[in-house]
């Protein structure tokens, strides 16, 4: 499941999701205004200090960085190579920042928080006559489905090679999407069935 | 007790009586989807509180309980919903009508289970925190709150089908239509997903494959492509359909039979 929330009492748990975001907002921006590497090495134990208040589950979270290391890394050889080490440091420090603090916000923040706080962007819809709400529910639907799909794709890749042997195939590309359809008529069907996207109020 | 008044609806007047006896009738109702004959000269009349439907694959029976909530509305013939011509009950049915489906995973649309359960009470107008209040309030009801802020990926099958459950409950339907709902449970899950849907005081419509699930329920209907084969007390129709696979197993063996 992607959904990264951890469940918890925290104080960062208590802070109104709108308020994280507005404050990680902020310090992205203000952050490249800075060009102290220090100032950047003290923002990034910030943030790992707040990974560490959260307890050991909290520091957990901290495995996101090996799926980014490779990129980093990357970013880390181009600067040496092109002899701009310390712009280098610079971007690789900022980026985990970032990237850190966005995931303190999700870790911490329910969906429908989340949601809530973003609703009020997909406002100017409303002006050409489509529902806020519709795209929240959008975005919910995408994050609870989106891991879904991995394990559906798992299971075909298993039948694949309980019958072939071979492990993956481009082939069997029209499969999922076959069952992607199928699969979403369900779930539009189940979400009919209590009331539709726009409620029972309207 | 409503954990939620419920909105009036100033703009369309209610046509639906929640407390309508009977709840369903149909009159020579048929449906047709694609040019294919689904269901046909359906005439009966549903006012029992624990109805079963049984078939086999094919037979019709999904298609049949979709009528009952309006995801189906039949092409011939009538059908009356709650007092009402079901094309004119269609647009309150979600409200009257709970609706559970044979794969959990296809119904929570929310990651944790309070969410789940609160997406219900925000469906019949409540704000956010009401909702969420609500939806705490009514899981310790049925004495799931240590389940309150699990995510549903991580819950049992059982547990899943449970919140499914609750999650159409908590809108306070009178009558409960559940499509398979045991079918990927195990024997113990099972045994208590049925015992809870029977101490319920909603009206039930049930389509089951496992002939021991109707166990206490009032009547049972066998459909067989798309027509009723047999309607009465559960006993009587279990035994004949019992009958007739072992009938069919003795007479057909091409692969076209299964």
């Amino acid at each position: 499941m992607i959904s990264v929330y951890l469940q918890g009492d925290s104080w960062a748990h208590q802070v109104p999701a709108g308020l994280k975001l507005l404050a990680v907002a902020l310090a992205s921006l203000a952050l490249f205004q800075v060009t102290s590497l220090w100032v950047y090495l003290i923002c990034l134990c910030v943030v790992l200090l707040c990974y560490a208040s959260l307890g050991r589950a909290g520091l957990a979270q901290l495995k996101l960085l090996r799926a980014l290391s490779f990129f980093l890394v990357l970013l880390a050889l181009m600067h040496w190579y092109s002899d701009t080490l310390h712009d280098g440091a610079l971007a690789i420090v900022r980026l985990l920042t970032m990237v850190l603090a966005a995931n303190f916000v999700s870790v911490t923040t329910r969906m429908d928080d989340m949601m809530a706080a973003v609703q009020p962007l997909f406002r100017p819809l409303a002006l050409v006559g489509l529902s806020p709400r519709k795209a929240a529910l959008g975005v919910t639907l995408v994050l609870r489905f989106a891991p879904h799909m991995l394990v559906v794709y798992g299971m075909l890749r298993e039948a694949w090679r309980a019958r072939t042997g071979s492990r993956n195939s481009w082939r069997l590309l029209a499969p999922f999407a076959i069952q992607s359809l199928r699969m979403s008529d369900n779930v539009a069907e189940a979400l009919k069935a209590r009331g539709g996207a726009d409620g029972l109020s309207a | 007790m409503a954990l939620w008044p419920q909105k009036k609806n100033r703009n369309r007047p209610r046509v639906c009586d929640p407390d309508a006896r009977p709840y369903a009738v149909f009159d020579g109702a048929g449906l047709t989807i694609g040019g294919k004959q689904i269901l046909q000269g359906l005439t009966l009349t549903l006012q029992e509180d624990r109805i079963g439907v049984i078939g086999l694959n094919g037979s019709g029976k999904s298609s049949f309980v979709r009528l009952l909530n309006g995801l189906r509305s039949p092409s011939d013939g009538t059908l009356a919903l709650f007092g009402a011509p079901s094309a004119q009950a269609e647009p309150e049915l979600p409200r009257h009508v709970g609706f559970v489906f044979q794969n959990p995973d296809h119904q929570a649309i929310f990651p944790t289970v309070e969410e789940e359960i609160a997406f219900g009470l925000t469906q019949l107008g409540a704000g956010k925190d009401e909702s969420r209040r609500g939806a705490r309030t009514f899981l310790a009801q049925h004495g799931c709150e240590q389940l309150a802020d699990r995510p549903i990926s991580e819950l049992s099958e059982g547990q899943k089908q449970l919140i499914c459950i609750l999650a159409v409950l908590v809108m306070e339907p009178s009558l409960l239509v559940l499509d398979e709902p045991m079918t990927s449970l195990d024997a113990l899950a099972s045994r208590r997903i049925r015992d809870k849907l029977l101490s319920l005081p909603q009206k039930i419509v049930m389509v089951s494959h496992d002939l021991d699930h109707f166990d206490g329920f009032d009547r049972l209907l066998w459909l067989e492509e798309g027509r009723l084969r047999m309607d009465g007390d559960p006993d009587t129709v279990r035994e004949a359909y019992r009958r007739d696979v072992a009938l069919r197993l003795g007479s057909e063996q091409e692969p076209a039979a299964l």
